[in-house]
């Protein structure tokens, strides 16, 4: 093997080739997903990883939902395959909440991949299925087993030879078996390219001192920008509206050296519904918010993260046992964003945000003219002011989820959007404003009875403002001019109006 | 003498080219762009090429038998926020979906995005009591008195234009025909705009963007026709004026004034369609048209002589090229990326201590180092300068001196912290920009479902040949095609062109659902008023191609596949033939089909367009000689090599067809230099194409 020279020019190109790589192979999955959260919501990630599972590069569009999560996922794969176990051509699979994504509707595959009869790395896919069977996802689910199909980590092809079993065993557990499958073809389909991609360079280039390089920028990079943050334990504390009682999130940010650890000992324990949040979920929405806040523009890859720990006792909503069920993640899940910024909003005045609330949405399903249907349209809130601008009006944040056009909406099932505006005014008064939520409202057009849910989020609890600004306005829910239980499912009729308010953002500095 | 003459207005020059008819010789002609009066330039570019080719034909005055034209200038408008003070009429409770958009972020990390500001602010939005359903039906019927209201508050806006944008005026335009026909009668100069009749398609936000665009641009562009065509009666009396539209067709002046929008990305249109009409030339099917100018690079994908076409597009993006930052416009255009990569792209070293190249670009003021304009720092150009692949004192034809000094002191600077040479981070600079068109274009073809390794490379653009063949190595592309006037592509591009017209109508529907009957008298309509319109741009009725377009999918899948079928009459048993084509692209694209899952049509479309004729073209003066003119040998870095070696530069002009020379060489010529760094066949083609045969790497 010929020995790298790292220069800066040669880093450069080498890295920017193996992202290249990355993205190529996933322009090619998003092009053969049948999921819509796949093509629309960039719900996936294609990660290159060293022999030891160690990230080298990411595909560039995924969520924050992936952060260090597939080089965590192809470590768990070697702890039941071990390395010198592994054949040319094997795939190994898993939707393990801990050992994933944090929940299971996301598929995560590895293939190690060989050079020279020497394991050298691993391309892995991750993507959220377009079903994996059981309850429709809801937050009022209570265990795992409801949520669908569990596939501990296995093979799913064995020296290219796929294992039928496993495949059968999928198909007879999911809805529509065609396009589940056909996604996971799609994602060993794209580690293969990837692996194809990446002979070429693997001929002239020594891919371990290139990992440590990149890696040893990246962290350098990130712990560069941990120091200049004044050491000292940062904490906030905010908290979901809840079922019965609220969810409390505690947050304490330590920030010693060049390391940042997150700890979030005091929030509420485990709950009996689909929102509780594994470590490794919660690490990719922390990490996410510091890398935001510090050092966004570096490529994502385990050097960036290394400086960064979280942690929270076993029991706790951040740290659940098993069966814990975990569907509804990012509805506690995108509230550490927030969390870590508001903690963080004294020492970084000039960065952080104000806290803003997540989506919140609508499913409505039925029969109409003897077709079944059902149609979801997620809804965006406003987001937090900081020192120098104003908050985002109804922009998603920190998931990244697009509306359904109303013509779409309309299209796919009998109602009628009677308003999509901006709710003026419900932004947190501040020197700078925090952004307005939105007034959503519908009407029913069909004689036959349609069921609603609607998850809201910021309902009871608003976000609060920082250095003096004032809180946005909490959001709420309407039927027929009368406030109703967003928790509880909605039968309608003809006729019907559902309004749905979002929060407004908190605003920024003492009003004037 | 008869000629053609096609004239392009891009950001910093404009250019014109003039063709013999039908033998096809060639004159150039470039100047500055004048932005405040943008025909002036034109005007400047005429007379040069009527003079250019009356001394070629010894005195004899030609005529000019059609002017084609392509400019930036509702590009321009959109990105400097300067067209028309514009209202928008829209359906009760829809006057915030121009503000509200998608509600998603184009970037994860960035805390801080730029949102693109709507083109129409909210006091200027009217809503009006109407509204259709999913299907057409009347849901709230429009009365006269709601009308009235609408036309009166429109009129206390006092705005040069309005857009109209109704919910489902995709597949029900009476609401939207009446308000504008009340608003036409009672504010004559009023310019409008519906959004059926600009772009027929489903979903609301898309459509009203694409509607307030074209009127936000039209009074200004409206004007612009106008006087153009005055000019270039003046010199060219009897000349037609025709527009080049961002599908790769041209249209009639009349028709471009009622739809600017269109024109969106008419120039580099201009150069794919050069690209093209090189690759038929030379039979082949495979091509990435790649173009590279001061500021941007773009690459295309054309596979059987046709260039794709989206049929939704990004304009006036705030931020750095980022996909999602710019206004989506709902136009058929020719699918290509841009990249922020060109001549002009500025190094800079990032947190990570590596080097980088652009985006940000340093444009033509102060532009590059070595242009002595004050450009304190590195650039693409400078580096391409110190590695000899441009020569110092014939860039533009020796009009402006290139000054190797100062490019070598700005590359020190960059080096010096580095602990490089000057040399290492020149060539370094090149190999990043090169990586970074590489990358681009390599995602772009793997999106199309392709692999670059069949493909052709062609070149335009000024930048275009001095970096192609670099590209396409990293590519792993085995062949580049230099086109004649390489550095005027988009000329060429709008000289081969078609006259073309698009239609589309948005009705989604299960195939096997299908109003057969209905979905026929729609294309019946619509054809007629294609026809009339490609007839008023010129194009004869006999010779016409159409086609039939659909965009389908598997009822609940997010995404569509385009499906095109050769023209014929609409009938129940269209549906077979329909089918079948949209299994094959399916397959194609997918590699399998969705069993037990439901077709279904979301948008019609129609395409008619007069037959593409391939060009050869050739230069206009006689500048070829018996033997290449050697002008000399230069050192060059040869990057496989990692050294300066010297090569041969000659003028391109004195090679004739089936000339054959060995790289590594050097091939000048006024607006372009084509460098060839490595071992490689090159030859000289029937239509002064210069082909590249790569021989290492």
């Amino acid at each position: 093997m010929k020995k790298t020279r790292l220069d800066p020019i040669t880093l450069e190109i080498q890295w920017k080739r193996l992202v290249s790589m990355v993205d190529e192979a996933s322009a090619a999955f998003v092009r053969t997903s049948f999921s819509v959260l796949v093509r629309e919501a960039n719900d996936f990630a294609v990660v290159l990883t060293d022999a030891q599972g160690r990230s080298i590069a990411q595909s560039g569009l995924s969520i924050p939902s992936f952060i260090g999560t597939l080089p965590a996922t192809v470590k768990h794969f070697l702890e039941v395959f071990p390395a010198q176990t592994l054949k040319s051509g094997d795939v190994m699979i898993t939707n393990d909440p801990w050992m994933g994504t944090g929940h299971i509707h996301d598929v995560n595959v590895a293939m190690p991949i060989f050079h020279k009869g020497r394991l050298v790395a691993f391309a892995a896919v991750v993507s959220h299925m377009p079903d994996i069977g059981g309850r429709i996802r809801n937050a009022g689910i209570r265990e795992i087993f409801e949520e669908g199909l569990q596939i501990p980590r296995l093979k799913l092809i064995r020296a290219g030879k796929p294992d039928q079993g496993v495949f059968d065993m999928i198909a007879r557990n999911v809805r529509v078996p065609e396009q589940t499958l056909g996604d996971i073809w799609a994602q060993v389909a794209a580690c293969k390219m990837l692996e194809e991609r990446l002979r070429p360079l693997l001929r002239d280039t020594d891919l371990d001192a290139l990992g440590t390089e990149i890696r040893r920028r990246s962290e350098a990079a990130m712990r560069k920008s941990i120091r200049a943050v004044p050491d000292g334990v940062y904490r906030a504390r905010t908290q979901h509206d809840g079922f019965e009682e609220p969810i409390l999130i505690n947050c304490a940010v330590t920030v010693k050296g060049d390391r940042i650890a997150i700890d979030y000992a005091g929030s509420s324990p485990q709950v009996p519904r689909a929102v509780n949040v594994v470590p490794i979920y919660c690490f990719a929405y922390s990490a996410f918010a510091v890398k935001a806040l510090l050092n966004p523009d570096v490529p994502n890859n385990e050097g960036s993260f290394l400086p960064i720990t979280t942690s929270a006792p076993l029991g706790s909503i951040f740290n659940p046992r098993y069966p814990a069920a975990s569907g509804g993640r990012g509805m506690i899940g995108h509230m550490m964003v927030p969390a870590i910024m508001m903690a963080l909003a004294d020492v970084l005045p000039g960065r952080a945000i104000a806290e803003g609330s997540s989506n919140s949405s609508i499913t409505i399903a039925g029969e109409h003219k003897g077709r079944p249907y059902a149609a979801i349209s997620f809804m965006n809130a406003g987001q937090g002011a900081t020192r120098h601008r104003d908050g985002f009006t109804m922009l998603s944040f920190p998931s990244n989820l697009a509306n359904t056009p109303i013509e779409v909406f309309e299209q796919m099932a009998p109602v009628r959007v009677i308003e999509r505006a901006i709710r003026r005014g419900s932004g947190g008064a501040g020197k700078q404003r925090g952004g307005d939520g939105l007034r959503f409202e519908i009407e029913v057009a069909t004689d036959s009875p349609m069921t609603a849910s609607m998850i809201m989020t910021r309902f009871r609890t608003a976000p609060q403002g920082i250095l003096g600004g004032a809180p946005g306005a909490v959001g709420g829910l309407w039927l027929n001019g009368k406030p109703i239980n967003p928790a509880e499912h909605w039968v309608l009729g003809k006729g019907d109006r559902v309004v749905m308010e979002t929060a407004g953002g908190g605003g920024c500095g003492k009003p004037a | 003498m008869r000629i053609r003459i096609a004239v392009d207005i891009g950001g910093t020059f404009t250019d014109g080219l003039a063709m013999l008819a039908p033998a096809g010789r060639i004159w150039v002609a470039k100047t500055l762009t004048t932005p405040r009066d943008p025909g002036k330039a034109v005007t400047t570019v005429i007379t040069d090429l009527l003079k250019q080719v009356s001394a070629a034909g010894r005195g004899t005055k030609p005529a000019v038998t059609e002017v084609v034209h392509g400019t930036t200038l509702v590009a321009n408008t959109l990105i400097e926020r300067k067209g028309a003070r514009t209202g928008l009429v829209v359906t009760r409770g829809t006057r915030d979906v121009l503000t509200i958009a998608r509600e998603i972020r184009y970037e994860l990390y960035d805390l801080d995005l730029e949102i693109p500001k709507p083109l129409v602010p909210v006091e200027w939005r009217i809503e009006a009591d109407e509204r259709h359903d999913a299907s057409g039906g009347v849901v709230t019927p429009l009365t006269d008195a709601e009308c009235a209201r609408v036309a009166e508050a429109v009129g206390s806006l006092g705005v040069e234009a309005v857009a109209i944008c109704l919910l489902h005026a995709y597949v029900n335009d009476a609401h939207e025909r009446k308000i504008a026909a009340v608003l036409r009668k009672r504010f004559p100069g009023l310019a409008i705009s519906t959004s059926s009749g600009i772009a027929r398609e489903i979903r609301e936000y898309e459509r009203m963007s694409t509607t307030t665009a074209n009127a936000y641009v039209q009074p200004l562009m409206a004007e612009y026709l106008e006087r153009l065509d005055a000019r270039v009666h003046a010199q060219a009396p009897g000349a037609p004026l025709r527009i080049m539209v961002s599908s790769g067709g041209f249209t009639s002046a009349t028709a471009a004034a009622e739809t600017p929008i269109l024109l969106l990305e008419s120039g580099p249109a201009g150069g794919v369609l050069s690209a093209l009409n090189t690759a038929r030339n030379a039979g082949l099917d495979r091509m990435l048209a790649f173009d590279m100018g001061g500021t941007t690079a773009k690459a295309c994908v054309a596979v059987g002589g046709e260039p794709l076409v989206a049929h939704s597009f990004e304009c006036a993006r705030v931020s750095r090229f980022a996909r999602g930052s710019g206004l989506p416009i709902l136009i058929p255009s020719i699918d290509l990326i841009e990249i922020g990569a060109g001549g002009g792209s500025i190094a800079h070293v990032n947190e990570l201590g590596l080097l980088n190249v652009g985006p940000e670009s340093a444009g033509a003021d102060p532009g590059p180092a070595c242009y002595g304009q004050g450009g304190a720092r590195a650039t693409v150009t400078d580096a391409d300068l110190v590695l000899g692949y441009l020569n110092a004192d014939s860039f533009l034809g020796g009009e402006m001196k290139l000054r190797q000094d100062l490019a070598l002191s700005v590359l020190q600077a960059l080096a010096a912290p580095m602990k490089l040479d000057a040399t290492q981070v020149a060539w370094g600079i090149c190999d990043i920009v090169n990586e970074n068109m590489a990358s681009a274009a390599r995602i772009h073809i793997a999106e199309k479902g392709h692999d670059p390794r069949g493909f052709t490379l062609v070149a335009t653009g000024g930048a275009g040949p001095v970096h192609a063949v670099e590209v396409a190595r990293k590519l792993q592309i085995p062949r580049v095609l230099a086109t004649i006037a390489a550095g005027a592509g988009s000329c060429l591009g709008l000289l081969a062109a078609p006259a073309r017209v698009d239609r589309a109508w948005s009705n989604p529907a299960l195939v096997k659902d299908m109003d057969w009957g209905r979905v026929a008298k729609v294309y019946e309509e619509l054809r007629a008023d294609a026809q009339e319109e490609l007839a008023s741009a010129g194009a004869a009725a006999v010779g016409l191609q159409w086609w039939i377009g659909a965009e389908m999918r598997y009822a609940g899948q997010g995404h569509n596949v385009s499906v095109s079928l050769p023209w014929c009459k609409v009938t129940a048993a269209t549906e077979r033939a329909l089918l079948r084509e949209f299994e094959r692209r399916y397959r194609q694209l997918y590699g399998h089909l969705v069993p037990n899952a439901a077709p279904q049509v979301v948008t019609w479309r129609l395409t008619g367009r007069s037959r593409v004729k391939n060009h050869s073209f050739a230069w206009g003066d006689a500048r070829v000689s018996a033997r290449p003119v050697l002008r000399g040998r230069r050192q060059i870095w040869l990057p496989l090599k990692r050294r300066y070696a010297p090569v041969a530069v000659y003028d391109r002009y004195s090679l004739k067809p089936g000339t054959r020379i060995s790289g590594p060489v050097v091939l000048e010529e006024r607006e372009s230099t084509l460098v060839v760094p490595l071992r490689a066949e090159v030859r000289v083609l029937a239509d002064y194409t210069v082909s590249v045969t790569i021989g290492e790497g």
